[in-house]
């Protein structure tokens, strides 16, 4: 399992560089991944997409459908993919700590 | 620059990269891409990366195979694979499959015609690594040194001798994910040599024999759809919690009436979507519920793990996950008691469940299965739904997914409804039977490992890519909207990938959805468009 630093600690990530185990998820490890694709402030914005995907996959076990994230946080796709350069699989979910969503989707 | 590969390259320098992929030498796609001729390229495996994984074939990693701790270890790997050849010759162990094995491994005349059918060789530029008789022709030889009587003294006399090691194996299960499935080679065999299934077989005797097999195809896949009940990792609470979230939606959207049923015994149809759609293309389950309503359909969806998610990725890779999940799937048809089961947008589901399943499932578990471009054409000639064409007003082309149109021959349903219900469909060339595969078949549409989605949307997807391109070469610009309709999953996502790193949104205006959302489009009285062209 490779394993990468983020904040100053290692953690077990995927090839994609996805935390592995989402319960040693803090915010500076969102800042962390949020930096290395460029972006050096989080705004309330971010952190409430952040808290309604950790939520939801805490409750659910997977990642909320797109368009449950947009209703929810009324952003748009659009809005979506400025606050999160990669949108909200690649970026949003990693950023949160959670793991990319699996299967035909 | 290529250089030529020999067979006997595969087993040398076991560490070494068997094979260059340069971008430069891929096929050229046509003038009119947007300028993105050559494409963005691909990214390689990192330092890091080749220090940890097997990467020893053309520079992509799929597998991301752990290299061996030791020399022992190799050899046992080794010998593992020869045993696992040996059952695949074996009835008792191979029964499913052991005669189109035997008749593809026998009669191979060496002639070619399959690599110049290959959308794989042909989007590389011919490089020889990805010809289908390159690794059929390695597993040949290998097979009859290895797991026929007489086997190592017919080698050396006679068509040249592969050496068996472990370089030899690990490329082989690479390479085993460089080829879609598509059958277009066995399509094309004068002798009838299925090189697809070949490929599938040397994945089954990986996974089956040496536990080797993509961690999205198995872990992530067939493991968890058994655990869970969907390899998206949706237990039966989340899939009705978000089927009832999409029922909401689109009934403010589109101003009708929806509520998907659930549970219903004894009902005429049980529909299996790929639970991958209602996550990432809600339109086209919310187009299911909108048609059936309209036509009057006694139908239900499954909240039976796994009878909710028509995928089965064992039809890629894994005779035992395969049956497993068929098996699933049957008994809650049987259980639900419906007249029939129709099979959603999803290529891979179709041949797992009726061509597959039709050898695996007897007596009571043989629910009548349905394809869903025949459904949904006696949905749109019932008479029971007003169309407007003229709502569809815009270039739309079909691509044909090869398992539901090559491999199992339903051809016409979808095209009778395009040519009545999109004035401006068109077809790509070659279509139909002759199709190619959008790159993503044999299950490598949902793998994305290290660089691997780079290779499939730059390589086995270019001839595709390029077809599209050319189907919509009179109305070229990005201010024309324009429809690929894909009836499948994989196909989709495939699509999705190939479009967004393409750029085909913006500087093409081509978008990509299913076949339902069309006919939807259509309806006379929904509130506004029904199909969003996303900005």
């Amino acid at each position: 399992m490779p394993q990468m630093e983020l904040a100053g600690s290692m953690y077990e990530v995927d090839e994609k560089g996805f935390l592995q185990e989402t319960d040693k998820w803090n915010e500076d490890i969102a800042k962390a991944y949020a930096a290395l694709e460029g972006v050096t402030e989080l705004t309330e914005e971010h952190w409430e997409v952040i808290r309604y995907l950790r939520g939801y996959y805490l409750e659910n076990g997977i990642c909320p459908m797109v368009r449950r994230l947009t209703k929810a946080t009324g952003l748009g796709l659009k809005r979506l993919y400025e606050l999160f350069p990669e949108g909200p699989a690649r970026s949003a979910c990693k950023w949160a700590g959670v793991p990319k969503p699996t299967g035909c989707v | 620059m290529k250089r030529p590969l020999r067979l006997e390259d595969i087993s040398r320098d076991g560490d070494g990269q068997l094979a260059e992929i340069e971008i430069g030498d891929l096929m050229p796609l046509p003038s009119g891409c947007g300028g993105l001729e050559r494409g963005p390229g691909w990214k390689a495996v990192s330092r890091e990366q080749k220090a940890r994984l097997v990467c020893n074939l053309d520079g992509v990693v799929a597998l991301g195979l752990p290299k061996a701790r030791s020399e022992q270890e190799k050899a046992k790997q080794v010998e593992l694979f020869i045993s696992g050849l040996r059952k695949l010759l074996s009835r008792q162990d191979n029964w499913t499959f052991l005669q189109p094995l035997l008749l593809s491994l026998d009669y191979c005349a060496q002639c070619q015609t399959c690599s110049e059918a290959c959308p794989v060789y042909l989007g590389s530029g011919r490089n020889d690594l990805y010809r289908p008789t390159y690794r059929a022709e390695i597993f040949r030889r290998l097979v009859n040194k290895h797991a026929r009587p007489g086997g190592k003294l017919l080698a050396k006399l006679y068509r040249g001798d592969v050496e068996l090691n472990w370089a030899t194996i690990t490329r082989l299960c690479e390479l085993s994910y460089r080829c879609t499935l598509c059958r277009r080679c066995a399509q094309s065999c004068p002798m009838g040599v299925d090189n697809a299934l070949l490929t599938r077989e040397l994945r089954k005797l990986f996974s089956q024999e040496l536990g080797w097999s993509p961690e999205e195809l198995h872990e992530k896949g067939t493991v968890l759809q058994l655990e869970v009940g969907s390899p998206t990792g949706m237990k039966p609470r989340v899939v009705r919690d978000n089927i009832e979230f999409l029922d909401k939606e689109f009934a403010d959207a589109t101003g009708l009436e929806i509520s998907t049923p659930w549970d219903q015994q004894g009902a005429e149809v049980l529909l299996i979507h790929g639970a991958g759609d209602i996550l990432s293309w809600p339109e086209n389950p919310a187009a299911f519920a909108i048609l059936c309503r309209a036509a009057g359909i006694g139908w239900t969806l499954s909240s039976e793990a796994p009878g909710y998610d028509g995928a089965n990725y064992g039809v890629f890779y894994d005779d035992v996950q395969l049956a497993r999940i068929a098996t699933r799937h049957a008994q809650i048809a049987r259980r639900l008691g419906v007249k029939k089961i129709v099979m959603g947008e999803c290529g891979h589901q179709h041949k797992a469940f009726m061509a597959v399943g039709d050898r695996l499932l007897a007596g009571d578990l043989n629910t009548p299965r349905e394809s869903v471009m025949v459904f949904l054409e006696s949905l749109v000639f019932s008479g029971k739904i007003r169309f407007d064409p003229s709502k569809n007003n815009f270039p739309v082309t079909l691509h044909d997914p090869c398992n539901i149109v090559r491999s199992l021959g339903i051809v016409e349903p979808q095209r009778r409804i395009l040519r009545y219900l999109c004035p401006q469909f068109r077809e790509m060339t070659p279509h139909g039977v002759d199709n190619y595969c959008c790159g993503g078949g044999g299950g490598l549409s949902v793998m994305s490992q290290t660089n691997f989605m780079d290779w499939r949307v730059n390589v086995a997807g270019r001839i595709k890519f390029k077809q599209v391109v050319e189907a919509f070469s009179d109305q070229p610009g990005p201010e024309v909207k324009k429809y690929v309709c894909a009836p499948c999953l994989n196909c989709k996502n495939q699509f999705r990938d190939m479009f967004e790193h393409y750029g085909a949104r913006e500087r093409l205006g081509i978008a990509v959805g299913g076949l339902a959302e069309l006919i939807v489009n259509a309806m006379v009285g929904i509130r506004k468009p029904f199909i969003e062209w996303q900005e």
